[in-house]
């Protein structure tokens, strides 16, 4: 089930257990868990860091108690010699500081027969039964300094930890120490302590090693999905970003605080979501590439808002890191559950584009479609990340865009129809912009004639719906391939997902070659003509995401014919693994075939 | 140009007697007399009778939804500096529903001329009481509210830290003229209180009524004097004129430094000599 565990169990089972060269593609799953102080979040950022200086790519997640600061916290690290799109399941190697800090990721980390396990030589406890069973011994290291049996504040757990992790992977000592070197530059106070911790790791007599996975020796990049949307927001031509601190979309904003201004644009913090999207419509109708990012909450906020931007065509972007809904929710969690929000949320009729992610990787082509569509159909293009993918950092290649950046139609003096004019084959009219001579004119939330008068009239709003709602149809026509599919085209059975599901399923369909998966890049409008084709030969197909109500399954049901195809879904939290989706899977083959009832 | 070529070819909707009328005349005067180009003329709004103004300007204009226009305002000049942004909108669209973002519009200083047309009622859902009606009116009514007192707008803004606050009212015209001639000229956040009559939803005389309650400034006002602007927006009477001006050429992060404790403004790192409760130290 796990591409983890065949590949390190083959590299394993063809050879003497420790220290050989894993296959090309071989990957290794590491986890590492603790609790507030031991600093985990900064020994896997060091891990993988190191992987990415190496030239091997790598996945990492992290995962929180609900405490702002302290508890539990776990990181699980994925490393492979080619790009993975996926963290994989059960680990190779489990690194704990306190055996009872493992209790609250149970059934998130897990072991298999050849992983090697590091705990703490003075905690008692054995390894919990439900981690699962691993035939080698487990490697004790006295990470706590104890005095009379009581834990004191000692050396740095986290160094330590660094130190057995790269000698179980084999990694060079110096490489360490440098890390080390450059993290604590500017606190030369922590440095010495911190390099002795690290030293004391490399002096324990014995720790197990894993298969050996050789880099390609070129550093690779790092980034998060919230990363990768903020720079491929830059790329596409962003140049106004108003947002509001929300978890989990925060990075975006603080990303853009750094290297918007250099690119020549401007962030504001605003005091709401509200005002965000209305500072991000207010630069967009003076001409300028605008932007926010927001999570389920801020998203409800900017809803009137959303209305504004198609009814006064003017182009906004909007991304909505989705957590776990409804109201506060599961704030750091992860859900699939603002599809309906964002394909139906506002009063009135208004055409709008939703886009999904899938990871940090397709986040930048998804911000530069969002802005060629936000930009060229003047309306509110909403770009649906999650929790999952949004904190979650890769080590990828570099990216080169070299694609002209999307541009609006604009009105120049003596050319072209009044404001809110449709003439011939123009899908859009051409969008004023303030500053252009004899252009002046009123964009207006009230209902208006072509030349954006004011009008209660009952045809003229009928014709205005029927030219807001035009656009959709070029933008049908536009985007017909923006979708993937995953698989063998003759499997006979189909999964059907979207958004942070890409990446596991990469996996699972080359694990499970009777399996083919259809995700569309782009919700609204639906690629429906792609997805038909793909449906063609499937003797079982079902829609998987992360809703409690099924919201894509309702929603395709809504377009297409669905009968036949199980709903394979469950509520936000953790993401899906592949173990919960053979199950979920197996499941669907014996019950009926609808979605849970919401009603 | 001359005020009319500030005026787009839409006819108001106002009812006859209107102070709007008057706030729209003294507008397009005073952006005549500033020589504003019109194509670098933006004026935005939100909902309500004096939000239908801003259509009624020649200019790149906006009535978009109700209480927004200050962040729509602030997106727009922030992405395009070189525009004068002028906006405009009531009592209720900019100190009910909209009053969330006043104090923030302020605290940014970004370079707007924000005039409320404060009128006391909700004209265009027909009647109700508005932040700024006064609690006679809503008992003599029976609206909502009838022991809810009255904001004070002005304080409000002053206490926020405004470096522009002035008030004119929609039946002196050439003060009006005046007041958004100044504004205009403001390099950061400007705030205009206009008070203005409703033909319809308030009595016939109280437009009468609130110009008698006014007083100009006295040509001794001291505009840089923060403690009597708040002492003069605090009197029982409307003072019209240039409440407080703070000198532009200092940035807020400097003139708080130098007033310690200017209501509105964090008190400055350092500012250790001012006591926290004057009058005690």
């Amino acid at each position: 089930m796990n591409p983890a565990i065949p590949e390190s169990r083959a590299a394993a089972g063809t050879g003497p257990p420790a220290a050989d060269a894993a296959p090309a593609g071989a990957a290794l799953v590491l986890a590492l868990v603790g609790s507030g102080g031991d600093g985990v979040a900064l020994l896997g950022d060091i891990v993988l860091r190191l992987a990415a200086q190496q030239g091997l790519y790598g996945i990492m997640v992290q995962s929180y108690g609900p405490q702002i600061r302290g508890g539990e916290s776990a990181c699980v690290i994925r490393i492979a010699r080619e790009e993975i799109h996926y963290e994989g399941e059960s680990s190779d190697l489990l690194l704990c500081f306190r055996t009872r800090d493992l209790e609250r990721f149970q059934g998130a980390v897990r072991l298999h027969d050849r992983s090697v396990v590091i705990l703490e030589a003075a905690d008692p406890r054995p390894v919990p039964e439900w981690l699962g069973p691993s035939q080698r011994p487990v490697c004790r290291f006295p990470f706590a300094t104890m005095v009379d049996g009581a834990e004191v504040e000692g050396d740095p757990k986290n160094m330590m930890g660094l130190a057995l992790i790269c000698r179980a992977l084999g990694w060079p000592h110096a490489l360490a120490r440098q890390a080390i070197e450059k993290r604590f530059a500017r606190k030369p106070q922590h440095l010495a302590r911190n390099l002795a911790a690290l030293e004391r790791g490399f002096a324990a007599p014995d720790v197990p090693a894993l298969p050996r996975l050789e880099g390609h020796g070129v550093p690779l990049h790092i980034e998060s999905g919230n990363e990768a949307v903020a720079r491929g927001a830059i790329d596409a031509g962003l140049r106004f970003f108003a947002g509001y601190p929300i978890t989990p979309s925060s990075e975006v904003m603080e990303t853009l605080i750094d290297e918007l201004p250099p690119a020549g644009g401007r962030v504001v913090q605003a005091e709401d979501e509200i005002a965000a999207l209305g500072m991000v419509l207010g630069a967009s109708f003076g001409g300028v590439a605008a932007m926010t990012a927001t999570s389920g909450p801020g998203l409800s906020l900017m809803t009137e808002m959303m209305g504004l931007s198609s009814m006064a065509e003017i182009p906004a972007v909007i991304v909505d890191c989705q957590r776990a809904g409804p109201a506060t929710g599961m704030p750091s969690r992860t859900e699939q559950s603002d599809l309906n929000h964002a394909l139906y949320a506002g009063h009135g009729d208004f055409p709008r584009a939703v886009l999904g992610v899938f990871d940090a990787a397709h986040a930048r082509d998804v911000m530069f479609k969002a802005f060629h569509l936000a930009e060229s159909y003047q309306l509110p293009v909403l770009v649906l990340s999650d929790a999952y993918i949004a904190q979650r950092r890769s080590v990828r290649d570099a990216t080169i865009d070299n694609r002209a950046r999307p541009a609006r139609l604009a009105w120049q003096a003596g050319h072209g129809p009044a404001r809110f004019q449709l003439e011939g084959e123009h899908v859009v009219s051409p969008f004023r912009v303030p500053g252009t001579p004899g252009g002046q004119y009123l964009a207006a939330g009230i209902e208006h004639t072509p030349q954006g008068h004011p009008t209660a009239d009952t045809a003229t709003h009928q014709r205005m719906n029927a030219k807001r709602f035009l656009k959709l149809e070029a933008m049908a026509r536009e985007t017909g391939d923006w979708y993937r599919t995953l698989g063998r085209p003759d499997a006979p059975r189909g999964i059907i997902a979207w958004g942070s599901q890409y990446g596991m399923l990469r996996e699972w369909v080359e694990i499970h070659p009777e399996y083919r998966a259809f995700l569309p890049e782009i919700l609204a409008p639906f690629p429906l003509a792609a997805l038909a084709a793909w449906r063609r030969g499937l003797a079982w197909t079902a829609v998987v995401e992360l809703s409690y109500q099924g919201q894509l399954h309702r929603y395709l049901s809504s377009l297409t014919d669905l009968a036949g195809v199980h709903a394979v879904t469950r509520s936000g939290g953790v993401p899906l693994t592949h173990g919960e989706l053979a199950r979920l899977l197996g499941q669907a083959d014996g019950r009926p075939l609808q979605p849970r009832s919401a009603t | 140009m001359k005020p009319k070529d500030y005026r787009s070819e839409l006819e108001p909707v106002w009812c006859s007697g209107c102070g709007d009328y008057g706030v729209l005349k003294g507008l397009t005067q005073a952006l005549a007399d500033r020589e504003v180009s019109p194509d670098k003329l933006a004026v935005i709004s939100g909902i309500g009778c004096s939000s239908r103004l801003a259509g009624y300007t020649r200019s790149y204009s906006f009535n978009s939804i109700h209480g927004r226009a200050l962040p729509i305002a602030t997106g727009l000049k922030l992405a395009r500096p070189e525009l004068t942004t002028v906006v405009v909108g009531g009592d209720g669209d900019g100190f009910s529903i909209g009053l969330g973002h006043l104090p923030h519009a302020v605290r940014r200083n970004v370079p707007l001329t924000y005039a409320v047309l404060d009128n006391g009622v909700y004209g265009l859902t027909k009647g109700q009481a508005s932040p700024t009606t006064e609690i006679e009116f809503k008992r003599d009514r029976g609206l909502a509210g009838p022991d809810e007192r009255p904001l004070n707008p002005v304080l409000l803004v002053l206490s926020s830290g405004a470096g522009f606050v002035a008030r004119t009212h929609a039946g002196n015209l050439p003060h009006l003229r005046a007041m958004f001639r100044e504004a205009l000229a403001y390099p950061g956040f400007a705030f205009v209180h206009v008070l203005a009559g409703c033909v319809t939803y308030q009595t016939p005389d109280y437009a009468e009524t609130i110009y008698q309650r006014c007083d100009l400034l006295p040509e001794s006002h001291d505009p840089t004097d923060f403690s009597r602007a708040v002492e003069v927006a605090r009197g029982a009477r409307f003072a019209l004129g240039i409440l407080y001006r703070r000198p532009p050429d200092r940035p807020p992060a400097v003139v708080a430094a130098e007033l310690a404790g200017e209501a509105g403004v964090w008190p400055p790192i350092g500012a250790t000599s001012a006591s926290a409760f004057p009058g005690e130290d």
